[in-house]
């Protein structure tokens, strides 16, 4: 099984790194353990996180691609789809059956199809596009309602402590 | 490292008061025991003792872990935490239901079942993880160091935390066997005491232990076979089938004795709840799985290797090209058979387009129009199709230039043109239209409803039933809603399989007419000559595709997500990011040449 994984995995990196999708970056930590990648994600535009460079770990199960990676921003994040501490929480990471939430249909689960460039991408639309229906961060999905502003302000001052200008 | 210091620090003091206590009590007495009974008769000198013990207790399972475990992983020494809060919290409420037995050795035994049971925890987690990092290290280091006697010797190395952790594994066995065992025999002789919560505390481990033996002994077979083992998803599932039931018996009992000697046991209902889940979980796996590859292997057409030549063709489970050992689904979408067997263990629908298999059983012939005559005679009767999976749907998440709508376009198109007489509304509308900006939501016909057969039998079972979730933490329950919910449960599970039968019967008699079908009109179909029609239509499909991405993707570069941009145009204070992205990549170029 796990060699299954791992054949996807690279044939998955060489398609990262041949064919890299404009602002992500991904790749295996080490070569010695393939199952644990890091990635670096830049903030889409005309949001308030243009700019930000926000590392991320993902975490392979060993019947990867049959079951979803974990992703996690190793850096400090505030967007109600992010728990407080950095997991992320979009529907196409859970596969069917565990629903954190309770608001996401079957039908945009994990699956085969998908893989890390779709993770990755998603996650950036998930950027440019929170969902406050499933929140995995109440306070931040609370303030990007109801205080748009201050909600940016905060993305804003994360994107400057991404960059190391604080 | 701060924390690591003060560990130290507090071990260190507590070694320094203890032998400051023994030897104030050796002064004062000079003797051993007159000295050991003025130690216990002193409240601050037991204090220290007993604080001694507890960082003896810490040592001890320490070096226990290096020597089974080495370093830790963050995971699981975070698995380890959770759980052990679970535990702990567990057993607090056992002793407000033996507090008349509390004493230091129930301390102690309590102490010595917390650090066996972090044990197995330990040991599950880390055989869950050999399942890959052996395999991993091989590989690289196979291909890096290609001399065969390098090969042999880290073949040794890595068969050492190998032989620890078979020795452990033996180990825990063995204790739990033992503790079991002596638990049994002191209620037999001395009557229900708190020893009955440890003996059943350790059955349940010895069930675990049992169950991580044998996924050990799965993943040696695995690591060491060098092709694919597909059998093992099918050991595993059963596995879990087997220890799951065993420990729901385990805790029906328990639950049952408790009752009985003393008070409901309401420390063990969240295991037992969890259990339970578990086993119901494991038991419809088992079922749906065996049913979804059981269609595969009798119902669904291979794929010739000339088939597959033709067409571009990559399996998307493992991304690898197929040339042989295809199946295809009812969906018309082509997987490995291998790949699909492993998924169908998790899930029973179309990796692709989330069709559910076990709902449309029924294989997918060529596309062709059915005869005339008989088409007519049974347009009428064509049975109400089932309700549509929301297939149409999009994600929330995402914006649609990155929905994989390719094969679900091409399975609205095959519906479309496979039932060319009783087409839908919806599908023929997908033709009509210039470029469909998106797929059409519930264009998506079944196509075993495309061709004529006699319809199904008025009855067709029910979906699964849904059973109600109990409240989260059972309060307000009383014993008896509890045990009622327990006998809700199976009788949930009896009548699930009951169902699972009977959708079985009906399958196999569609399957029997289908057969029949085709011999009465076989020639007939063979002969036509509407084959090539379907690479042309996906052909224009894709066309009309790409079209509608491009279109798609103008405006959503206005508003949406960054456009294409060269990394050159990266502005001013980006610099930083661009300088990082430029070291990941250079780091990434060396490994990537290693990977191929
Ligand atoms: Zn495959
Ligand atoms: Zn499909």
């Amino acid at each position: 099984m796990a060699r299954y994984a791992l054949r996807r995995l690279m044939a998955e990196y060489k398609q990262l790194t041949v064919n890299p999708p404009e602002g992500i970056i991904a790749g295996p930590m080490n070569e010695e353990n393939f199952f644990e990648w890091e990635a670096l994600i830049t903030g889409p535009e005309d949001t308030p996180f243009e700019g930000g460079v926000f590392p991320a770990k993902l975490q392979f199960p060993s019947d990867y691609p049959l079951s979803p990676p974990k992703m996690q921003f190793t850096c400090e994040m505030f967007h109600p789809n992010i728990y407080p501490d950095g997991r992320v929480c979009i529907s196409i990471l859970h596969s069917p059956g565990d629903d954190p939430t309770g608001y996401e249909s079957s039908s945009e689960r994990w699956s085969p199809v998908q893989s890390v460039e779709k993770i990755l991408l998603s996650v950036v639309s998930m950027l440019a596009e929170p969902n406050d229906e499933s929140a995995a961060n109440l306070d931040a999905a609370k303030m990007w309602r109801d205080d748009r502003q201050q909600f940016n302000q905060i993305a804003q001052k994360l994107v400057r402590h991404t960059l190391g200008l604080q | 490292m701060q924390t690591k210091m003060r560990a130290l620090l507090f071990a260190l003091g507590s070694f320094l008061l203890t032998s400051a206590v023994v030897g104030h009590a050796y002064y004062q007495r000079k003797q051993f025991y007159p000295s050991v009974v003025f130690i216990t008769k002193s409240n601050p000198s037991m204090a220290v003792m007993y604080t001694q013990g507890f960082v003896l207790v810490l040592l001890v399972g320490k070096l226990m872990r290096k020597l089974f475990f080495g370093q830790l992983h963050a995971a699981e020494f975070e698995h380890l935490i959770e759980r052990s809060w679970y535990a702990v919290t567990e057993t607090c409420l056992a002793f407000t239901v033996f507090r008349d037995d509390f004493s230091p050795k129930f301390v102690a035994l309590f102490t010595l079942l917390l650090f066996l049971k972090s044990f197995h925890w330990l040991a599950e987690d880390r055989v869950d993880f050999m399942e890959r990092s052996p395999v991993i290290t091989w590989v690289f280091h196979l291909r890096i160091l290609c001399k065969i006697l390098v090969q042999k010797f880290l073949r040794k190395i890595h068969l050492i935390p190998r032989v620890i952790l078979s020795a452990l594994l033996t180990l825990l066995g063995a204790l739990d066997y033992l503790f079991v065992n002596s638990a049994y025999h002191s209620t037999l002789s001395k009557g229900p005491s708190v020893q009955l919560v440890f003996g059943f505390e350790y059955a349940i481990l010895l069930t675990i232990t049992t169950n991580i033996s044998i996924k050990y002994i799965l993943h040696t077979i695995d690591i060491e076979s060098e092709n694919p083992w597909e059998a093992k998803a099918v050991y595993l599932l059963h596995t879990e089938l087997i220890v799951g039931f065993l420990k729901v018996v385990l805790y029906g009992l328990f639950m049952l004795i408790m009752a009985r000697i003393h008070t409901f046991p309401l420390f063990a209902i969240r295991p037992m709840y969890l259990t339970t889940r578990a086993f119901k979980r494991a038991l419809q796996d088992v079922i749906m799985s065996r049913r979804a590859i059981r269609n595969m292997n009798h119902l669904y057409p291979d794929v010739t290797p000339e088939e597959l030549a033709n067409s571009d063709s990559t399996c998307i489970i493992c991304r690898e090209e197929m040339t042989s050992g295809a199946k295809r689904l009812p969906c018309n979408h082509i997987f490995h058979t291998l790949c699909l067997r492993s998924w169908f263990q998790r899930q029973q629908t179309c990796p692709t387009c989330r069709l559910d298999v076990l709902q449309t059983a029924q294989p997918q012939a060529p596309p062709r129009p059915p005869p005339p005559a008989a088409n007519n005679a049974q347009a009428d009767a064509r049975p109400a199709p089932p309700p549509a999976q929301p297939m149409g749907h999009r994600p929330f998440h995402m914006p649609h230039v990155w929905m994989p709508a390719a094969p679900r376009q091409g399975n609205a198109g095959d519906a479309s043109s496979d039932s060319t007489a009783g087409a839908s509304a919806s599908s023929s509308s997908t033709q009509a239209g210039p470029i469909p900006m998106m797929p059409p939501p519930f264009a998506f016909s079944f196509p075993a409803h495309g061709f004529p057969f006699p319809p199904p039998p008025p009855f067709f079972p029910p979906p699964p039933i849904s059973v109600p979730l109990p409240p989260a933490n059972f309060e307000g329950m009383t014993r008896e809603e509890l045990e009622a919910l327990v006998g809700v449960e199976e009788e949930n599970i009896r009548n699930r399989i009951r169902c699972l039968r009977n959708i079985q019967c009906f399958l196999d008699a569609a399957v029997l007419q289908m057969h029949q079908y085709s011999t009465a009109t076989g020639r007939h179909i063979f002969t036509s000559n509407d084959e090539p029609t379907l690479p042309n239509f996906e052909g224009l499909l894709k066309n009309l595709q790409e079209e509608a991405r491009k279109v798609d993707k103008e405006p959503e570069g206005a508003a949406g997500f960054s456009p294409p941009q060269a990394p050159e145009e990266i502005p001013e204070e980006d610099k930083e990011a661009a300088e990082l992205r430029k070291l990941r990549l250079q780091r990434f170029s060396p490994n990537d040449d290693s990977a191929k």
